[in-house]
This record gives structure tokens, sequence and C-alpha cells, in this order.
């Protein structure tokens, strides 16, 4: 029964018998086709078919958090690289500024808290969107806050999209895939 | 069911936390978050949250030997503090929050006081919670998946 299962699989198994006849050995030969990358890395990931989905959507994306909550930076940071992100995480609105004056370091999205002392994220965003277009880079909020006011006057600075806190991780993948598709990064 | 007894001791005691109101969904998202990159996540977490949010609950007792209070300080601390709370999923001790900051924006000094003495409590009482809790994971050694409190 072996040798036929093995023989569907495009294989075969044999045994190497000794000088008297006994079984000394069994051999096993199986083909296997070498899966591209992509599929072995979704594979490699996740339990469910939902979550390695997850795993290579943003593949890649460069993104920019800033937050100054260590508890929220570590876990919001988590959560993207979960989603498959390059995370670069800063703890001020300062450190965030810099990061994105640096022309090297191209990032697609910066996911902002909006509470931040010294320099907040309405500030920040402000700053960003006086030299750089509105699509690039795109800018998610982070707020504790459900008021409406809070949401237009994000949108009204120009960020792209305001995520209440605290963040699940569906809802930072739909938000990315929202702002990506809108700016036909085809998601 | 779980045959491993330690497992099913951790599970047990999960749904005790989920049950009686001292952990909400964020701390199944925690979970959800761990991975063999990060195996211990979800402790670790708490960990920094504990330790993190100490020096906050500090500030605001200081806040509070100074009167007359300054309610908009207190209200910052407390924004803070509900915050990290709410981000490993501490129901209770972030409900608490919420009371406290709506009597700090009600100007409400006695309110602040009551609310803040039983914020602490629970604090205190969710901290040894988990800590028995970690320490029966360390020893229960990985679960399988992030379950759902029913």
């Amino acid at each position: 029964m072996c040798k036929k299962l093995v023989q569907m699989m495009q294989g075969n198994v044999w045994i190497s018998t000794n000088s008297l006849g006994f079984a000394q050995s069994m051999t096993l030969l199986l083909r296997f086709q070498i899966q591209s990358y992509i599929q072995r890395t979704m594979y490699a990931h996740g339990t469910s078919g939902e979550q390695s989905n997850s795993y290579s959507r943003f593949r890649g994306l460069r993104v920019l958090l800033a937050d100054d909550d260590d508890i929220n930076r570590i876990v919001t940071k988590k959560m993207l690289e979960k989603l498959g992100c390059e995370v670069t995480a800063v703890s001020t609105g300062f450190e965030c500024l810099s990061a994105i004056s640096h022309a090297e370091n191209s990032f697609r999205v910066v996911v902002l808290d909006l509470h931040m002392p010294e320099i907040d994220g309405f500030e920040v965003a402000t700053r960003i969107r006086k030299f750089r277009s509105r699509n690039w880079p795109l800018i998610i909020a982070l707020t504790a806050s459900a008021e409406d006011h809070v949401r237009e006057r994000c949108l009204q600075i120009g960020m792209n999209a305001v995520l209440q806190k605290p963040v699940l991780l569906q809802g930072m993948a739909a938000e990315l895939q929202r702002v990506l598709h809108r700016t036909g990064d085809g998601v | 069911m779980e045959r491993n007894p330690m497992r099913r001791q951790l599970q047990v005691m999960r749904k005790s936390l989920f049950d009686q109101g001292y952990l909400d969904e964020q701390f199944v998202q925690l979970e959800e978050l761990q991975d063999d990159a990060n195996p211990n996540f979800v402790e670790e977490v708490v960990t920094l949250y504990f330790r993190d949010s100490a020096r906050l609950i500090l500030n605001i007792e200081q806040a509070l030997e100074r009167k007359p209070f300054d309610f908009n300080k207190l209200d910052g601390y407390m924004h803070q503090f509900k915050g990290s709370s709410s981000s490993i999923g501490a129901k209770r001790v972030k409900a608490e929050s919420t009371l406290f900051r709506e009597y700090c924006k009600s100007g409400n000094g006695e309110g602040c006081m009551r609310t803040f003495q039983q914020l602490k409590k629970e604090y205190a009482t969710l901290r040894k919670k988990l800590e028995a809790y970690f320490q029966v994971a360390r020893q229960a050694g990985p679960m399988e998946t992030a379950c759902r409190p029913k």
C-alpha cells in the first residue's frame, strides 16, 4: 500500500536486502516542487488563511511610527510588523520630522499619535504637508478621541485617515488598505 | 480539552480574568501579536506597562497632595495612564481612569481622590493576578492559539 501511495506521488520506495535475504534498509524517493519565495513565506506564518494574507499584503511597506507612549508604540510597531511593514519607531514629533526630512528614508506611511508632548500630531502633520504632497507620505492619525471635530481637523490638515485607539490589527490593516488603494497603490 | 494540567490551569486562569472583567479584547490582541519572533511578547508588554505606569501613579499621588488640585495636570497624567492601560486590555483599571477624568473635568476633588483609591486597588489586584498567570504560563509552555473568550 505504501508503494502504491508513493508511486501516486511520482516517487518510489524499495527495500534493499542483504545477502541472507533479510531487509537491511528502506529507501524512499519523493519529488517536490520548489515553491516561490512568496508562497513559502506566506505558509510559514500564521495558521488561518486570513492571517497568511495579511502577512504578504503590506510586505516591504515603509512605515514611520510616532508615539510617545512606550506601551502603545511597542504594540503598534509589532502590529505593523505583523502586517509585513518595515517600521521605524520614534517617540517625539521632532524625531518624526527629522526622520522624514532625510531623503534616504522615504516612508510611504506615517502613523502618528495626535497627543504627544512638546509638538503634537497636528503640528507634525501640518509641517509635513507644507513641504510634501497630499499622498506622500500618507498620514494615519491615532487618537483616543472619538469626537468628530478631531477627525475633521485631521482631514483639513491633510491627513489621510484617523484611527481610534486602542488599535486592533484588523482595523490597522483595513485603514492601510483603504489609504493605499485610494492613491492607486493597488494593494 | 487541554491534556496538559498546567495548560488547563492556565486556561482556567485566563477565562477567569476575562469573566471577572479584569481583561478585555485588547489583551487578546496582544496574544495575537505574540509569535515565534517574540514568544514572550505579552508578558514583556505587561511587565513594561506595570513599570512605566508606576511612575504615573506616583505623579498623580503627588499631584493629589498639592492643594488646590491642578485638574488639568491630573487629567493629563490620567489620559496617559488610561492610554497604556487600554493598550494591554486592563478593563477595570481603564474604567476607573475614565471616571477619574470625568471628575477632573467637573472639578470634583473628592471624586478624584475616591476614584484614585479604587483605581490603585484594581491596579494592584490586576498586577498580582497577571504575575501569577505568567508564572503558570512560563511553566506550561507555549499555547496553540489565542482564543476569544466565549
